[in-house]
């Protein structure tokens, strides 16, 4: 069953001479558990893309549909809770709270979701747990390696169980073996849990341990590989 | 009351992880902006309010008797003062009679009868010493020579504003004798009774009713001026408790004492100018006072403003993650309450703490009072809540422009 379905997705910036067309018409599906990776060079859209399909943009014209909700029609406020509710971000340069330590910047979606200050902070240990920072829940994020901080933002993402996680490059920031032991993580999250996991990135290695590949180019998908 | 929790833990963390000298500072800033609010209105309504404070103590007391609107005197003066003397209430009293004469200094030594004559009008008021002594402390406000000794006759304690000497700081103004000093001769003369009297001693005050007044012993008033009637112009009572002064009024009144003579509080009794100017400059000290609170609002607006600018990108994911974007507005507005809250509190213990018991040790001399620093709680209250409030949407509205911006913009960094 699909989970996600672009259709027809473009996106314009900018009016008269200065439009830039950067998503010329894509359609898309991702099926539900599964871990797809977009790929292509720098300027191809793969970001917009992924913006589109994360709810964090508006596509010009087009439809897009996630968990049979069709997010195109939706307000601000109702988007906002749709992300909230359905949605998990691991952005590339971690986007924690610096003043938060590891615990609470897993807390914070699960507040925002009503569960208590102690529940909150159960599943925020687990989460952490479950991404090996077992004992770093005091740590403030500046007290933490990249690849640490990437996996406090893994665990924000887990942390309400939602239905897809969006990784915009989520390795771009960190050396070669912290950027394994991400994807490795995003892998085994995806094996365990069956959470559908839709990624941005640029470099192949990363993305060969996906099931699907969608290749871009100039605004449109060129390709889709199937790895497994 | 999601977004209340989360955004108390935002800003809460926040300031918790702010660097310290930076928040001292806006703390300070914001205690100054709180003592600026007070301390100019208090310091101009400390003016009169220091010129009252001495006008109660040095003249006027906590009880004002005098002449019914309907009569030139109290009525029974005598029996008025039995009467009073019944309060346990009154702590102690003075009896006054007053009335203008034509004071004279140096006709001894003046040899041509067409020379023009060192004359002046002044007021004189008829006193018994120990009594007034005990009402206004009078031989404290003594700047020469001695005070009057109830034994004694024929001696005067002259107004510093009657002498020459004195006067000569406010120009032309008061009519003067000249060259006269304790031990001198002057002639006070009403209608066709003139009597010579000794200077015993010049007072000075900041409460003009004492510097512009000339004081004889009662009997010797009532010889020069004829006023066998005994009836007096002017009781003034202290009481042992000031505050309960319209009470004993009220008592007073019951009692049928406002038959013989109109009773006032100080209240009611002090001159209606010093009010209105009071007022005056309570709404002038406010007005300078909100220059400080605009400035001060402009300061939270432009640290918050900054703060939220260099977390616009946090922000923007925050609201990407779902946070709701009141509790990230709710964050800013904490920690604008925070610094509004601190530098008040700071305000308010530095006020109470120690300006107010400075200024009442060392009051400010001004030329007609004793400025102190008048804040009244329920005034500093109201300028607490008006800064407050103020501060809150100080807070708030640079939080909500930057928190309303387009998401995706906000994380990515673009305009």
């Amino acid at each position: 069953m699909d989970i996600i379905k672009a259709t027809n997705v473009h996106r314009k910036f900018g009016e008269g001479a200065l439009e830039a067309h950067i998503l010329k018409g894509i359609d898309v599906t991702v099926a539900e558990g599964e871990f797809v990776a977009i790929m292509g060079k720098s300027g191809a859209g793969k970001s917009t893309l992924m913006y589109q399909l994360s709810v964090l943009d508006q596509p010009t014209s087009g439809n897009i549909e996630i968990n049979g909700v069709c997010v195109s029609q939706l307000h601000e406020k109702e988007r906002t809770a749709f992300r909230l509710n359905t949605l998990g971000y691991v952005f590339q340069n971690y986007a924690l709270v610096p003043d938060l330590s590891s615990e609470e910047n897993v807390m914070l979606p699960l507040l925002m979701q009503g569960y208590t200050w102690t529940d909150a902070k159960e599943r925020s240990h687990h989460s952490l747990d479950n991404v090996g920072l077992k004992g770093k829940y005091l740590n403030l994020p500046a007290e933490l390696s990249g690849g640490e901080q990437q996996r406090v933002a893994v665990a924000r993402a887990l942390s309400g169980k939602p239905k897809i996680i969006f990784a915009d490059e989520p390795t771009a920031n960190l050396d070669t073996v912290s950027g394994t032991q991400v994807i490795d993580l995003l892998a085994r999250l995806n094996h365990e849990s069956h959470q559908t996991i839709v990624m941005v990135t640029h470099e192949r290695e990363y993305a060969m341990g996906c099931d699907r590949i969608i290749h871009m180019e100039d605004g449109l998908v060129t390709n889709i590989e199937q790895l497994k | 009351m999601r977004a209340l929790r989360i955004g108390f833990l935002l800003g809460f963390r926040q300031i918790q992880r702010a660097n310290f000298w930076t928040t001292t500072l806006i703390i300070f800033v914001m205690m100054l902006t709180f003592l600026n609010l007070i301390a100019v209105s208090g310091i101009l309504v400390g003016l009169i309010a220091g010129a009252e404070v001495a006008v109660r103590e040095r003249s006027l007391g906590d009880l004002i008797v005098s002449a019914r609107d309907d009569e030139d005197r109290i009525l029974e003066t005598e029996t008025f003062v039995r009467e009073l003397e019944a309060f346990p209430e009154v702590a102690t009293y003075s009896v006054r009679y007053q009335a203008s004469g034509i004071l004279e200094a140096n006709y001894k030594e003046r040899r041509n009868l067409q020379d023009e004559r060192d004359i002046a009008n002044v007021r004189v008021t008829g006193i018994n010493p120990d009594n007034e002594e005990a009402m206004t402390n009078l031989s404290s406000q003594l700047i020469a020579g001695e005070y009057l000794d109830s034994n004694e006759e024929g001696y005067i304690l002259l107004g510093a504003l009657y002498t020459e000497e004195y006067a000569e700081n406010f120009g032309d103004i008061f009519e003067t004798v000249s060259g006269v000093g304790p031990g001198d001769t002057v002639r006070l003369t009403s209608g066709n009774v003139s009597k010579e009297f000794i200077i015993k001693g010049i007072v000075q005050s900041k409460v003009d009713e004492v510097s512009l007044n000339s004081y004889i012993p009662e009997r010797e008033f009532r010889r020069v001026f004829n006023r066998f009637d005994r009836n007096a112009d002017q009781i003034v009572i202290r009481l042992t408790d000031p505050k309960a002064n319209a009470e004993v009024k009220a008592a007073m009144v019951a009692s049928g004492l406002d038959d013989l003579a109109k009773i006032q509080t100080y209240e009611e009794g002090v001159p209606k100018f010093l009010t209105d100017i009071k007022n005056t400059f309570d709404v002038l000290g406010t007005f300078i006072g909100s220059v400080g609170l605009i400035v001060a609002s402009i300061t939270i607006f432009i640290i918050i403003f900054i703060n939220a600018l260099s977390r616009r990108q946090q922000i923007g994911i925050l609201k990407g993650i779902g946070i709701d974007r009141h509790a990230i507005e709710i964050a800013y507005v904490l920690q604008a309450a925070f610094y509004a809250l601190a530098g008040s509190l700071l305000g308010v213990l530095v006020t109470y703490g120690f300006l107010v018991g400075y200024f009442d040790a060392n009051p400010i001399d001004f030329p007609f009072s004793d400025g102190i620093l008048v804040a009244e709680p329920i005034g500093t209250l109201y300028r607490f809540i008006t800064l407050f409030v103020i501060t809150l949407f100080a807070g708030f509205i640079p939080a909500w422009i930057i928190v309303k911006q387009n998401t995706l913009n906000s994380i990515l960094g673009r305009k």
